[in-house]
């Protein structure tokens, strides 16, 4: 197989060049977002930019202890963009969250890089800095499904689960319904997407796997232990995650704490 | 704390809410067995107390015993296995009125009392709810239905203690009085209710009137 082959400068703007399509059309069309295709293929360069040079030093140096700062790092990110995009107070949840997605990304890929693909450094750069970015993106995209079915769950149907407290039901009885449906919820997209994979497009990881120059059985392989390592993580990530924070977010009455929603702080009565 | 004999006793009871009292300084105090009512204008603080005692409301003051113990964060949740409450627009949750009874009865606290499921159809036809009803989407029943739904899972789990809030403002004249005529026979059954229809007052054997401005002080001490 050959060696994927480099992308020159002069090509890589020539590739830009063909950005004159979409615009067109959209300026053609008096679509109104022309503004932000630019503003955000601006920030797409810059980033990956910035990634690539600092992965560059990443990899050339492939120290234990960098590799699993950027891991912490990442998980660091992924945390506060949770956070953000449910509209949770981050002071209360922010420890929870990053120990549910520190185990769930890092717990899957130990076993990748250790048993799988038995590399003696467990934390190899090259292993460990793209399969961690993709097992911790799905834990970020299951917790923020799964929290927020939780919460906004509890919140909307808060008279029905006040009823079970009143009902005799134990803290963890009384959150089990929701918790349920919670994890439900949260895996359903890892579930659907493992039924489909293959026949609607090529997932990015084979894909990125045929392109090194690998046998695309070899890819395969790939694909089937990310996919697996990708519904452990975000299993344990969404348990993880739902369990940590309830230890925060109730009363010692067992009531929702209204607080927990950032900027909607309401006690209900 | 001492046992007082009284099922419910309430002292100096104060519940805030956005900054401004909903109720202060309310006493009640109930015997075993007894049937009161609450009554008074909405925004009195009625529903506030029945929540209080059930620990579905934190107050600010005040204390409260239930059957001479001191409710707090730790006893609440062995002195809800005393209590049985219905709220004022129940919310069955999703699914049928027959798994709303019967997960109360998969609590540990509950367990014990499975057999009491067998009564469930004796109580359905009592207070006219059909045996069909039972298995229809909870969402789609009545208001008058979800609250005598409401109030069989409150019977079924044979509390001492009851606490109705409102319970009578869904039904007619007719589920009205098989109600009230359920709860006069329940002789050992303590009975707190909140209402304000004359019909429902009967059945009480004392009234306690709550006002608004007899509960909260003009000048807060905040």
């Amino acid at each position: 197989m050959n060696e994927v082959v480099d992308i020159g400068f002069w090509s890589l703007t020539a590739a830009y060049l063909m950005l004159i399509v979409p615009l067109s059309i959209l300026f053609y069309m008096r679509v109104p977002i022309i503004k932000e295709t630019c503003w955000s293929l601006l920030r797409m360069t810059l980033q990956l930019l910035f990634v690539g040079f600092y992965l560059q030093v990443v990899f050339r140096l492939n120290n234990l202890w960098l590799n699993m700062g950027w891991l912490l790092a990442m998980v660091g990110v992924a945390d506060v963009s949770i956070l953000r995009g449910c509209h949770f107070d981050l002071r209360r949840f922010a420890m929870a969250m990053f120990v549910a997605l520190f185990a769930g990304t890092l717990i899957p890929l130990l076993a990748f890089t250790g048993v799988l693909i038995d590399r003696p450094n467990l934390l190899d750069a090259q292993y460990v800095i793209p399969l961690a970015g993709m097992v911790l993106g799905n834990c970020l995209r299951a917790d923020i499904i799964g929290l927020k079915n939780f919460y906004e769950g509890i919140k909307k149907s808060e008279k029905a689960y006040n009823q079970s407290l009143a009902q005799g039901a134990s803290l963890r009885e009384a959150l089990h319904p929701y918790f349920r449906d919670a994890l439900h919820a949260a895996l359903l997209p890892t579930v659907a997407s493992m039924a489909t994979i293959g026949l609607v497009s090529l997932p990015g990881m084979m894909t990125g796997v045929i392109l090194g120059g690998a046998d695309p059985l070899t890819a395969i392989k790939y694909q089937i232990a990310i996919m697996i390592a990708i519904y452990t993580g975000t299993a344990l990530t969404v348990f993880l995650a739902i369990r940590l924070t309830t230890n925060n977010s109730f009363t010692h009455y067992g009531l929702l704490d209204h607080a927990i929603f950032k900027g909607r702080a309401k006690i209900s009565g | 704390m001492m046992n007082t004999g009284y099922d419910i006793e309430i002292n100096g009871l104060g519940v805030r809410h956005n900054n401004s009292w909903v109720l202060r300084g309310f006493d009640l105090k109930v015997l075993p067995g007894e049937k009161v009512a609450l009554s008074g204008p909405s925004g009195s603080g009625k529903s506030t107390v029945l929540k209080c005692v059930m620990g579905l409301v934190e107050p600010q003051e005040g204390s409260i015993s239930v059957q001479g113990r001191a409710l707090n964060a730790h006893s609440i949740w062995s002195l809800r296995h005393q209590l049985a409450y219905v709220a004022q627009e129940p919310d069955l949750g999703t699914g049928t009125p027959r798994q709303a009874l019967e997960s109360a009865f998969a609590y540990k606290a509950n367990v014990g009392l499975r057999d009491n499921l067998k009564k469930l159809p004796v109580l359905a036809e009592r207070f006219k709810l059909s045996e069909s009803l039972l298995d229809k989407e909870s969402v789609s029943l009545s208001g008058g239905e979800k609250q005598r739904f409401a109030l069989v899972a409150a019977l079924l789990l044979e509390r001492p203690i009851i606490l109705l809030d409102e319970v009578s403002s869904a039904l007619d004249k007719v589920n009205k009085q098989v109600v009230v005529d359920f709860i006069q026979e329940a002789v050992d059954t303590t009975v707190v209710s909140v209402a304000h229809d004359p019909d429902w007052l009967s059945f009480a054997e004392r009234v306690v009137h709550l006002d608004i401005k007899a509960n909260i002080p003009e000048v807060s001490d905040e």
